[in-house]
Formats: C-alpha cells, structure tokens, sequence
C-alpha cells in the first residue's frame, strides 16, 4: 500500500519529537489522522524516536484501544464493565454494527457508554445513543461537611474564574508567598491525606522522599487512568473541576521541588482531556503554571499524557514505563519512583482524588480535613456507588461511616422488591462483601482489611438476590484476565485458569477438587504476584466461595454431564 | 587490539572508522551496543550506511578513501578547542609541535569539500572524542585497504596521541583483526620480516638465535610481500606452497593473481576444499578442518586459546603440521619430528618473547593476552600502560591523497568491497551451510536508489560493472545504504568474482592492496545471465 | 532490621544475612538470588539468566524473610545486612510445586524436549520432574502459537513450548543488542513476535541463536541441530574456538560419534560470554559437506587425479628441490593461512626458513 502522506509524518513526528513523554502523543497524533495506526505510521514513529521496531509494534498491541486495521478508530466500543452487563450491554454490541466490547469505561452511574471514534454516547438501545453529559454527584446526601465535592455541583467552577471565585488557586498562592515547602508537607501530613488510587500510602511520606531525594528534574505525575470496574469519581473530578487537580499538582510540586508535570489519562475519557487542557492553558495565561508560577521562583508546566487502554498502567510503575514509552510492564521495586521513576529521576505519583484533595486542606488546614472523618478516622473518600441500588452516583463519605448508612439511608438500598445479596469492594479488587459484612463494616481500610477486603479507590458495585454470583465472579475474573499485563506467571495464567474454571470450560467437575484448583491457584496467586493486579484477583474467588458455596457447588454440579 | 574486547563495554565515546563490525564481527560490535545502552557516544566514519551507522550519535559518510582528510581536520578541532591532554603529550609523546603546524590547513571545512562530511559533524565527532573520559577507536580494512593504509593508521595514532585515550581500561586504538588465525599467523612469524614473536630477521641476534634453534644457516634480509611474490611469480619465484587460502578469489586483481600462479614451475596447496586456488595446483593435499584439528588460535585481543577435535577428518586428511613436516622430511630439513600438536606449540612459545610464558597446557582456558613474558606472568591485557614500545609516541603527519585510481569519464563510479554478516570470505565454507546460505544466496551490488534510476538500472536485474582490469556481471539491490555515486560489493561469491576489478594501488609500505576503492562503470546488460 | 534494600556492613566490615539458618556473607549490590545460588544450588527459576536483568516474572525464586508478609522474588531483591532468608520452607515449595502446575498446564503434553533444542531448553522439564509436575493439573487453554511457516532453515519457532519468560526478548536486546524479537498482545494472549508479526528473516534478527540457547522450554530451537535428531549416540560437548572471525568466541561443538551435529556458544567462553553470530552458531555444515578433500591430488597429464599420501609428498618435495636446484632458495615462496591454528603457521614459516634458508613467507593478512 502506497504511504499516506510522508509528508505530513514528518510534521507530526517534528511536532512532538521533543516534548517531554512524546511516544502516546505521537501515536495519538497518527491515530487521530488515519483513523488506526498502519504499518507505515508506526515505521514513521519508531524511525522519528528510534524506538526498535519491533518494540514499537509489541508495544501498541499491547494497548486494547489502539486500532490496527482501517477504520478502526471510528467503531463502537461499547463497554462490558460488570454493572453494563447488567443492563444488557451484550445485546448492544450484537446490536451495533461493528462493535466491540471495552472493559468498564468508568460510567457506570448510567446508560452503557459507547466510545465511537472520540465520543462518548451513553444509551442501552443501538437507536437511541445520545451524547453523554458530564455527570454531577447527588447533592449532598449527608449533609456532612465535604473536602473534593463542596463546590464542584456549581458549573462555574469549570473555568479558572469561577474556580477562583469560590477560593481556587488561594492555597497556592498563600503556599509559594508565605510558606515553605516544608510547611506544606507539615499541612498535608497533619491532615492525614493518604493515596486515594487505592493504596493509602500517606501522601506527604510520599512527597517528603521525593524532596529528599537527589538526582533530577523531579516530576509530579496525575495518575488519572481511573481504569478499576465500578470506580468513576476521578472523571467527575476533572470534568468539573480541573483546576483543582492542577492546583493540588502544582502544591505537589512546590511541596516536592518538581519542575515538569503529568496527567496520565485513561483513554476512556476524551472529553476529559479537552477540559484539562482548557484548563492548563488558561492556568498558563494566569501564570499559574510556567517558568514563573504567580510571580515567584516556582517552575512548574503540565502536560495531558493520553493512555490507549490499559488497566495495568494505573499501576504506578506502568504507568511511567508507558509514559516513557517502553512496554508497559510493572517494573520490579525497589527503587521505588520516589527516587528512580520518570526516566529514573524522583517523582511523585498520586492520583486524582488525592491531588483534589490538597488545595482545601493547604487552604483550612490540617485539622479541619482530619476532623472530617468519623471516630478515629481522618478526612473523606469518594465512593462510586452503582449497580443494584436505587441512587447509583459518587458520594464523598467520612472514613470510616458505616458502609450500610451510605448504601441504604444515601443510595436508597436495592431496587423495589429485591434485597442486596452482595457488594464489591475497591471496584473489584476487594471481593465481595456479603450481607453480613453489610451490616457490620465501616468505609475504612482496617474494617475492610478485617474481612479480607479493600476500601482502595472506592468503588462499590451492588448486587441483588436475583443475580448469579458465579457469573458475577466471571466476569470479574475474565476483567483480570484481559487485563493482567502478562510479565509474571501466576497472574498471566492463574487469571486465565480461574476464569476457566468459573466459566466451567476446564477444571475438576467435582466441587471439592474444583475449590482445591480454585484455592491453590488463588493461595500462589495472591502471595507470589509481581503486582498488585495478581494480588488482588483471587479475592474474587476466595470471596465467592466463602460467602456462596451454595451457588458454587451448583455450578459445579451443573456441568456434570 | 590495544584493549581486551570486555573494555569495548567501557568508553565513554566510541569511534568506529572503517569497520562494518555488526557484520564482519558481530559478536564484539554486541560489546558496543551494551555500551550504547549505558550511554556511550557512538561516531561512525564509513562511506556505506553500515547497521552501526544507525546506532550513530554521530554519522560521517565520508567519500572513499578520504580517511586522512577526516582524521586531519579531527585532530585540528581537537586542538583547537583545547581537547588535548597537554600532560600525556608532554610525558608520552614527541613531535607535536610539527604535528601542530601541520594540522593548520586541516580545518573542517576544507575537509568537507574532500571528504563531503558536514563541518559541523566533524566538529562534533573530534568534540565527544576528545572530552571522553574514556575515549576508544575501532577500526577494519576499511582503513586499511588503501595505498594510504599506514597513513590512515599514523591519523588515528594522532587522535589518540593528542588525547591520551591509550593505556587505560575503555580506551585504546583497536585493529579488529579479520580471521579467527590472522593474528596467530603474524605471531608465529609467518611475516616476511619477522620471525615468531615479531622478532625482526633483519636484527643479527634473531639470526643467532634462530640459527642455533633450529641448526641451520638463516636468511639475513627480509623477503617478500605475498603482493611483491605474485608480481615476481615466473621471473624471479617458481614455487609457491599455499596453505588455507583461497587467493584467486580472495585477492585483488583476479586476472593478474590467477596468470602469477599459473607461470609456476611448482605450486603446492594445502587444503579442505578444492577451492579455485586449488584448480591450478600441481599437487593438493587434503587438510584437517576445523573440529577436526587440535591447536591454537589467537583472536583479536592476543588471547591463545585452544581448538580441539571433535570428529574424525573426511578420507585420509592430515593436520597442516603433519603434512609440512612430511614434506621437509623429504627434503632433508632437520627439526620436523614432531609428534603431536603440543610439541610445535611448544616450540614456538620457547622462540617466541610473546608466548615465552605459555605453553600448550597454560592456553588451555584461555586466560591470557600476550605478551607472556616469563612463566606466572598472568598477561598483558592492556597494551601501552606508561610507555610504548618505541619509547614514546611519535607524532606524524601524513598528507592528504587522491587514492590509485580516480572515477573519470570512462570509470564515473566509486566501488568499494566488504563482507556480509551471513559469508565469511570466499564462501567456501559458509555457502555450503543451510542456514547461512539461505540468508544471502547470491551476491548483488548495492546502489542508491536514484542511481539505479539515473543510470538505467534496475532493481534485481543484471547489470555489467567494469573496472580497467576486467568485468563482472552483477544483480543490482537498490538501497540507500550506498550514498549517490557508490557502489558495494561483496568478494564471497565466486560467479561474482569482484576481485577481477580491484587491484588499483597498494600501500607503498606494506603492499595491501586498496580494495576499498576502485573506478568503476556499471551498465544494465543485455542479456541475463 | 534493614528492609529497604540497602545494606550497611557488619561491624567486621562485609555485611552477612541469615540464609536457611547460616550466617552468610554477601557483597553489597549482590541480590538474594545470587548470595543463595552461591550457597545452595537449588532455588529454582525459569526467567532468569544471570547475563541479562533480573527480571521478575517466574516467581519461582520466592524465598521468605522475616518481617515481610509475602514471599519476594529472591533475584529482584537485594541482600541486605541481618536479613533473615527462608529459600525452602513448606510454604514456599508448595507455591513453587502450584506454578510449576501453573506453567506447565499451558504447555503440550506428553512431548519430550530434545536435548539438541538449544543449551537451556531442558530448564522447565527438569523442573517439573523435580515437583512431580505432568501438566494435567490446571488444565485449561494453551497460551502458545508456534510458527512452522517461518521458512527459516535456522531457527525453530515452536512457540507452542513458550512460557512467556522473556528471555529470548531480553536477550535480543540487552545482549545482542538487536531488538529483533519483542512482545506482542497482553497476559494469556501474549506472543514472542518480529515487526509487524513476520518472519524472522526480513526482521532485525541476525540469526545470532542467542534466543535458542537461553529458552528454558526449548520453543526456540536450533532447526541444524534438530536435522540430527535420529543419528544413533549421545551428544558429545567439545570445547573449541569458532573458526570465523577474529573475536574468537569459545563454543561447544556437538557431536554424535563421527557426525558433527551442532554448536553451542560456551556460557565461560571469555570473548563471547555466551553469544555468537549466525556464522559461528548456524554455519558448521561445510565440516562434514561431501565435497570435503579426501585424499592427496597430484597433476598427470595436466589433470588432478588422486594420489597416495606417499606419492603426493614426494611430487611435492620434489617440485620444491627441483626449484631450488635450478633458481636458488630464493624461488620458493610460503603462505600461510590466517585460518589454519598456529601450528600450521609456524610449520609453513619454519619451513621456508629452515628448510631452505630464506624469508620468502607471508600469510594472507594483506587482503
């Protein structure tokens, strides 16, 4: 085939060639203009990088969003997360021409999103697909007191004046005129912030080694590839709030002494990206971001990294070696980013919710965010509610308020004539939570920790009594197993054997060697995996065979024949 | 190799001039590569688009054979911008105050208008090279194959003369020597002028010493190069024993070799094949091959290391030492009872100031570089440590020339020769092996693209190339590997017998041949092969 | 105690950690896999390959230490001082014995590896063996998708045997340095590949075999060795130099009684630590090729005929004498070849020299 326009390859390969994390941009940029990536785009890009070519090739297959024949760009993908299973997303695929399926695309609180070409429409009918507007948290349920939500229901809040009307970029600027970094680690340390992507690593620890840390320039990387099923606050954050993210960012990088900023944002999301470049270019026009941030020594610039579809690059080592370009494997720790992560200099990962957090605390202070938690608990999370449940959305909930207060007395409980029979923790990476659990936990990593699960990024998927929890689990597993990035083997293929055995299309047909399998496989699984992927799957089965051994054995037993 | 082929993984600027080592030495060039990896600078000087080439940080496609013109006017960016190591020159070297003034015409745009290398490239290239740290040079036949070979050489001296990137770990000046036994063969003084152990024959205590050795009376003038004997063969030489070398093919000016062998009264040849050398022999006879053959090998670096046999020869082939020593036998020569491989090592370590400390058994694993001077000595692996063997290094200052032949009307092309990764020379033994003759199966000239369309050719059909010593007919692979105006060429095939263009010039000092240049004219054929 | 990968020496000087119940030292920067390999032979791997980085993907290396919640990867983990390391407990075989079941469920059943493959292609087999592991545990899909239509006469792509350790991919790239072969797809649906999923020839690769001989399953394979699979014996190791090139890499040369069946590059071999080139791996088979010289020729009547060894060295010597007498010592000229081992070098110069008295010898260096 004759190339499409060599010329116009040079254009693109000059346009990002040197910036900072250039392979997605640039792949992007010849992803957008053909419609897919042909063979000669890709000899373009690993020619204009000197990338090998066989890496290049190995690298964009690795990403499910990433079109490799002719007008593949443009077809439906339509999302086959758990809670869209639910609502028919199967028919909907088979009903549309052309499409395929995407793992959960983080909309869950509504219709089934479809991601065609650079739109998102949301529908459950092939006919009837309408635009997808950005979705607002329920108004404040608790009336409790909120950190991220307080202001983000105003629409103004969207544009750089109306964010500082109601007090944005006031913490930054009292932060680099009258404090020290250490003063703003001292705050954000006092407040008890922790990783709120999952891993609940106190976020000052973080910045602190970061600052300690030699070697530069020092990098602040937004992870906002929010790719957990059943997790959808981070998108609500940025669409209705950038500035916030880029305010908590540029905190970051005055707390840590980092002078180039990330967004890493899944693909799933390409509205997203307008408004955060929106964003980033008026908060450049303020001086807000630049050589120059409000006047002072602080250098600090942003720039959007466009994911391609990949669950594994929200892990925090993936995530850097595909902004640098490599083969998005996780890479082995220690050395930890903190010291050695974009191209090996410190930096300092934190996701969305976290960084949205850090404006109001700089801005009321340590005390007043830790006094927002319940008990003993400091400060707030966002919990993604969806499934079976009557008022699915995001709600910000003290740590450590009763799971049940939230998901009946906030969401409205199951659905007319139903009872819960089982939610899921931290997406899906907590397992199930049974009816007792229910009852008894508290929205805290210790209470979920206790009975074996995760609050992590707080995603919390409902079922009900009429539901197959077997399937359930399937599908969770067969989401591992598309997602489980393939470099270690007990994920690679414990999460593909698991998958089998809950589908019932290998393995033992007598349930006390089917649990054995199931549980070995599991037991190596959860201790010897390289990441946390591998970890957390077999939380899925050991769950399910805990709480519903009935529905287990009967899926057993039904396959004999 | 002044350095160990393990330091290759060490300098800090690399400069590869001349040597297509991806190829012609895979795994060494591997050795770079890992140091592209750590973040060495790579500068490569070749007239071709050689694979190392794209590894370049710096690439100078250099015209052929205006190596001395390059090197020049690197060293005049070197010390013009201060890049010298004043106190190495001092302490080490002599002459740099005539090198000086010698270098001031060399500037980097006059060398581009010889050598059509962007200034600028060449400023850069003498730039990394001379703030290294650690800076080392490699180099091929390319630099070699030249009638201005030893001035290409004394260039590169220059370079690392001024800089003193010599005698240390991750530096040096690098010859990659081409055969697995190339090195051995200089070592065991089968040279004109040197007796094992490069003992010059001219020198009356060598004569002694080997008179005695040996019991006989001893040549006290040097002999002839292999260059000058061909020239001579019917006039003044009537013998010839040739061992292991395909030389009708292998060297340049295939008419004019294959007529010297033939005016012969006596041609011996030695051998595993009945190659096109081995035609016009009078007598062939059948060698042990490699796996057959226990003995020694030296590689690039100085390290002896053993070969051993692992299968019985094909009929009744014998080692090379077993059938020389029949044949002295015969003609009364004393000192050939030897028994077993062992003894003639031996023999040649007890000779030989290089290996003095070796001995069959010591060479065993491998473990040493030569010079060995005495027993226990662990070796030398890095030469030139605190002084050189002349004393000090001696600054010299060649000059620029035009090579034998210059393209013209009638001859319009540059040809250069070389080898491909898959043939080892004459193809004798890597094209009767599957895997490596299925890689390459026949040979084509490579020429730029837009030539091939300038010049009526076409790509993957015959074409005619001439020099003024003969023709060839040739598949023509348009690649911009080659840069407008020239062409490449392997010497592996015998129906493409390259060898019968070049022959152009040799090194007035030691009568290599220049196959890296040769005028030639390629036209389409009419008629297919 | 320590955990953080650093480690700080002992107040004798060199830092020690507790492995198996002995204290034992270490060198700084040396990971737990390479102190325990030093001191117990039996941590099992699959991935690992002590010339490329560790890489992390078996799992098999786990080992325990104290104060840490899971097993880590021992040749990911460095050594640090008063760690307390378990390499064998119950609990770790047990994991070991599950991935071993893991790892060979996805490999074809029942099939033996021939030893020829490549030097590390019975890795995996003599692992399962160890855990009495058949691979009929976990069955399930097979991950692997093998290449019989690369026309390749070299290199065996059986990728049905692949275990997706990576270490033909990582060789390739930080040995070789070609970068020929990488990854394509993602987690059960991951395939070694070329460009674009081509044939090797046409691709990056240089044939150099690296791939082949460091495959733990032997899904990459040596197709030379492999035409000998039926010729009676066992394999017999022989160490030599690779009769190329000047670099001079030490290889393994196989043989089946008379029959020359392969080469491997020698692991120690102090030039090539392991690699060689196509030339040197793929190019042996002109040793044993039909047209190889049998016996002596001599010239009658202008045409070589064979001739006894008695006959062809006399023509020989006489010839020379002939010359000699009738143009002087100075007639006769000697080359000798820069391919043959020194002792033919020396015999050819000796006996220009000796033999006749004069220095009328070269060798062919000069072209």
């Amino acid at each position: 085939m004759a190339h499409i326009n060599p010329s116009g390859d040079q254009e693109l390969i000059e346009r990002w060639r040197d910036q900072p994390a250039s392979l997605l941009p640039l792949l992007h940029a010849f992803h957008d203009r053909d419609g897919y990536l042909s063979d000669d785009a890709l000899r373009a890009v690993a020619s204009g990088l000197r990338i090998p070519i066989a890496d290049l090739y190995g690298t964009v297959t690795f990403y499910h969003h990433f079109a490799r024949v002719k007008g593949g760009k443009a077809r439906p993908r339509v999302c086959d997360g758990p809670v869209c299973k639910l609502q028919g997303c199967d028919e909907l695929i088979v009903g549309l021409d052309g499409a395929t399926a995407m793992p959960c695309a983080g909309r869950c609180d509504g219709p089934i999103p479809v991601l065609q070409d650079d739109e998102v429409l949301i529908g459950t009918q092939p006919g009837a697909l309408t635009a997808a507007p950005p979705l607002v948290p329920p108004p404040n349920p608790g009336g409790i007191d909120e950190c991220v939500f307080a202001e983000v229901r105003d629409p103004r809040r969207k544009t750089l004046a109306g964010y500082r009307e109601s007090g944005g970029y006031r913490a930054l600027s009292r932060a680099v005129r009258e404090m020290t970094p250490e003063q703003v680690l001292d705050v954000v340390s006092g407040s008890g912030l922790t990783g709120r992507g999952g891993a609940s690593f106190p976020t000052a620890l973080k910045w602190r080694a970061v600052r300690e840390a030699g070697g530069g320039p020092k990098t602040v990387v937004c992870n906002a590839d929010e790719g957990e099923p059943g997790c959808f606050q981070d998108r609500v954050l940025m669409d209705l709030d950038p500035h916030a993210i880029l305010e908590g960012m540029t905190l970051a990088a005055f707390a840590t002494g980092a002078t180039r900023g990330f967004i890493y944002l899944r693909y799933e999301y390409p509205a997203t990206q307008g408004v955060l470049e929106t964003a980033i270019e008026e908060a450049r026009a303020a001086e807000l971001l630049g050589t120059s941030v409000l006047g002072t020594e602080l250098t600090f610039d942003i720039h959007v990294r466009r994911g391609a579809g990949a669950y594994i690059c929200g892990e925090e080592t993936s995530l850097l070696n595909s902004l640098e370009g490599k083969h998005p494997f996780p890479r082995n720790r220690p050395p930890y980013p903190v010291t050695n992560g974009f191209e090996g200099t410190p930096t300092a990962v934190n996701n969305v919710e976290t960084l949205a957090s850090v404006p109001p605390i700089v801005d009321r202070g340590a005390e007043w965010y830790a006094g927002l938690g319940a008990g003993e608990h400091k400060g707030t999370k966002i919990i993604s509610l969806s499934g079976d449940v009557a008022r699915p959305g995001n709600y910000e909930v003290p740590i450590g308020i009763p799971l049940k207060t939230v998901l009946y007395d906030w969401a409205g409980g199951a659905p007319e004539g139903r009872t819960v029979q089982a939610v899921t923790m931290a997406g899906l990476s907590g397992g199930f939570l049974g009816a007792e659990d229910i009852e008894e936990a508290t929205l805290d990593e210790p209470s979920m920790r206790a009975r074996g699960s995760l609050l992590g990024a707080g995603g919390v998927m409902v079922f009900d009594d009429s539901r197959d929890m077997v399937e359930i689990a399937r599908q969770a597993m067969s989401f591992f197993a598309h997602e489980s990035c393939g470099k270690c083997f007990p994920c690679r293929i414990g999460t593909q054997r698991l998958t089998e055995r809950l589908a019932g299309v290998a393995g033992p047909k007598e349930p006390e060697l089917w649990k054995a399998e199931v549980e070995d496989i599991g037991r190596t699984m959860a201790a010897v995996s390289a990441c946390g992927l591998g970890v957390a799957a077999p939380g899925i089965t050991g769950s399910l065979m805990r709480l519903f051994p009935e529905q287990v054995d009967a899926h057993v037993n039904g396959q004999r024949k | 190799m002044s350095n160990p082929l393990r330091d290759m993984e060490k300098p800090d600027a690399i400069f590869c001039i001349g040597t297509n080592m991806t190829e012609a030495h895979p795994v060494a060039a591997m050795r770079i590569k890992k140091a592209l990896r750590r973040g060495a600078k790579l500068i490569v000087a070749d007239p071709r688009k050689i694979p190392l080439a794209k590894k370049a940080d710096v690439f100078l496609q250099l015209r052929v054979g205006t190596d001395v013109a390059l090197l020049g006017a690197m060293a005049h960016v070197i010390v013009r911008e201060g890049l010298v190591d004043e106190n190495f020159i001092a302490k080490r070297t002599e002459n740099f105050a005539a090198l000086g003034e010698h270098l001031k015409e060399f500037t980097p745009e006059w060398a581009e208008t010889i050598t059509g290398v962007p200034a600028k490239d060449i400023e850069q290239a003498a730039i990394w090279y001379g703030e290294a740290a650690n800076g080392a040079i490699f180099y091929t036949l390319g630099i070699t194959e030249h009638i201005c070979g030893v001035d290409n050489v004394q260039s590169l001296c220059n370079l690392v003369l001024l800089t003193g990137h010599i005698g240390r770990e991750g530096t040096g000046i690098n010859p990659m020597r081409g055969q697995n036994n190339v090195q051995g063969a200089g070592d065991c003084g089968a040279l004109p002028n040197n007796y094992p152990g490069f003992q010059p024959v001219t020198d009356p205590a060598n004569q002694a010493k080997f008179r005695e050795a040996w019991g006989v009376e001893v040549d006290i003038e040097e002999g002839w190069t292999k260059v000058r004997a061909l020239d001579e063969c019917g006039k003044k030489i009537h013998a010839f024993l040739i061992c292991g070398e395909n030389t009708v093919v292998s060297d340049a000016d295939r008419a004019h070799c294959e007529h010297a062998l033939r005016s012969l009264d006596h041609m011996v040849v030695i051998d595993i094949f009945r190659t096109e050398t081995a035609d016009l022999a009078d007598v062939i006879l059948p060698a042990t091959a490699w796996a057959e053959t226990d003995g020694v090998f030296t590689n690039t670096e100085r390290r002896p290391q053993r070969v051993r046999a692992a299968v019985p020869p094909p009929g009744v082939a014998k080692p090379d030492w077993w059938i020389i020593a029949q044949i002295a036998k015969r003609l009364g020569a004393p000192g050939f009872d030897y028994e077993s491989p062992k003894e003639v090592f031996n023999e040649l370590c007890e000779l030989s100031p290089t290996y003095h400390g070796l001995d069959w058994d010591l060479v065993a694993e491998g473990r040493h570089h030569w010079p060995v001077p005495e027993k226990g000595h662990a070796g030398t692996p890095v030469l030139h440590i605190g002084e050189f063997p002349r004393g000090r290094g001696l600054f010299m200052t060649p000059s620029y020339r035009d090579p034998a032949e210059t393209i013209d009307d009638d001859y319009p092309v540059w040809l250069t020769t070389g080898r491909r990764l898959a043939h080892y020379h004459t193809r004798t033994m890597t094209g009767r092996s599957v895997g490596t003759e299925y890689l390459v199966p026949e040979e084509l000239v490579e020429v730029h693209p837009d030539d091939v369309a300038d010049w009526g050719l076409e790509d993957g059909e015959f074409a005619v190339m001439s020099s003024r010593r003969g023709e060839v007919m040739v598949k023509v692979e348009a690649t911009d590997k080659s840069p407008r105006g020239t062409v490449f060429c392997s010497f592996s095939f015998s129906e493409v017998p390259i060898n019968a263009l070049t022959g152009s010039g040799y090194d007035p000092i030691t009568d290599t041949a220049e196959l890296k240049v040769c005028p030639v004219r390629i036209e389409r054929a009419t008629t297919s092969v | 105690m320590s955990s953080d990968g650093s480690s700080n020496g002992s107040s004798n000087g060199s830092p020690t950690l507790t492995l198996d119940g002995k204290v034992v030292p270490f060198e700084t920067g040396e990971t737990l896999y390479e102190v325990a390999r030093r001191h117990t032979s039996d941590v099992p791997t699959l991935c690992y390959d002590e010339r490329l980085e560790a890489f992390g993907a078996c799992r098999l290396c786990v080992v325990e230490i104290e104060g840490f919640r899971s097993p880590v990867a021992s040749c990911t983990t460095h050594a640090a001082h008063g760690m307390n390391v378990q390499t064998k407990t119950e609990k770790l075989e047990k994991h070991r014995k599950t991935l071993m079941e893991l790892v060979c469920s996805e490999n074809p059943r029942g099939v033996e590896i021939d030893p020829m493959r490549g030097h590390a292609s019975q890795e995996m087999t003599d692992l399962a063996q160890r855990y009495a592991v058949d691979g009929t545990r976990f069955e399930g899909a097979q991950s692997g998708q093998s290449h019989p239509d690369d026309p390749n006469p070299m290199i065996l792509r059986d990728y049905d045997h692949c275990i997706s350790c990576y270490r033909c991919v990582r060789v390739c790239a930080e040995q070789e340095g070609d970068y020929a072969i990488s990854i394509a797809n993602r987690g059960f649906q991951t395939q070694i590949t070329t460009e674009f999923n081509g044939f090797l020839k046409g691709s990056e690769c240089t044939f150099c075999g690296q791939c082949v001989q460091t495959c733990p399953t032997g899904a990459l394979a040596d197709n030379r060795a492999l035409q000998h699979t039926r010729e009676p014996g066992e394999v017999e190791l022989t160490r030599s130099i690779c009769p190329f090139c000047g670099v001079g890499c030490s290889v393994d040369i196989m043989s089946k009684g008379d029959k020359l069946v392969g080469v491997r590059p020698a692991m120690d071999g102090p030039a090539n630590e392991g690699a060689l080139c196509v030339k040197g791996q793929f190019g042996w088979e002109w040793v044993q090729h039909p047209e190889r010289l049998k016996n002596p020729m001599v010239r009658k009547d202008g045409v070589l005929v064979e001739a006894s060894w008695d006959e062809a060295l006399d023509r020989a010597a006489e010839g020379f004498r002939r010359v000699r007498d009738t143009h002087g010592r100075h007639a006769i000229y000697g080359v000798a070849s820069g391919r043959a081992p020194h002792e033919s070098a020396f015999s050819v110069q000796k006996f220009i020299r000796a033999g006749f008295g004069t220095n009328q010898i070269d060798n062919c260096s000069r072209a």
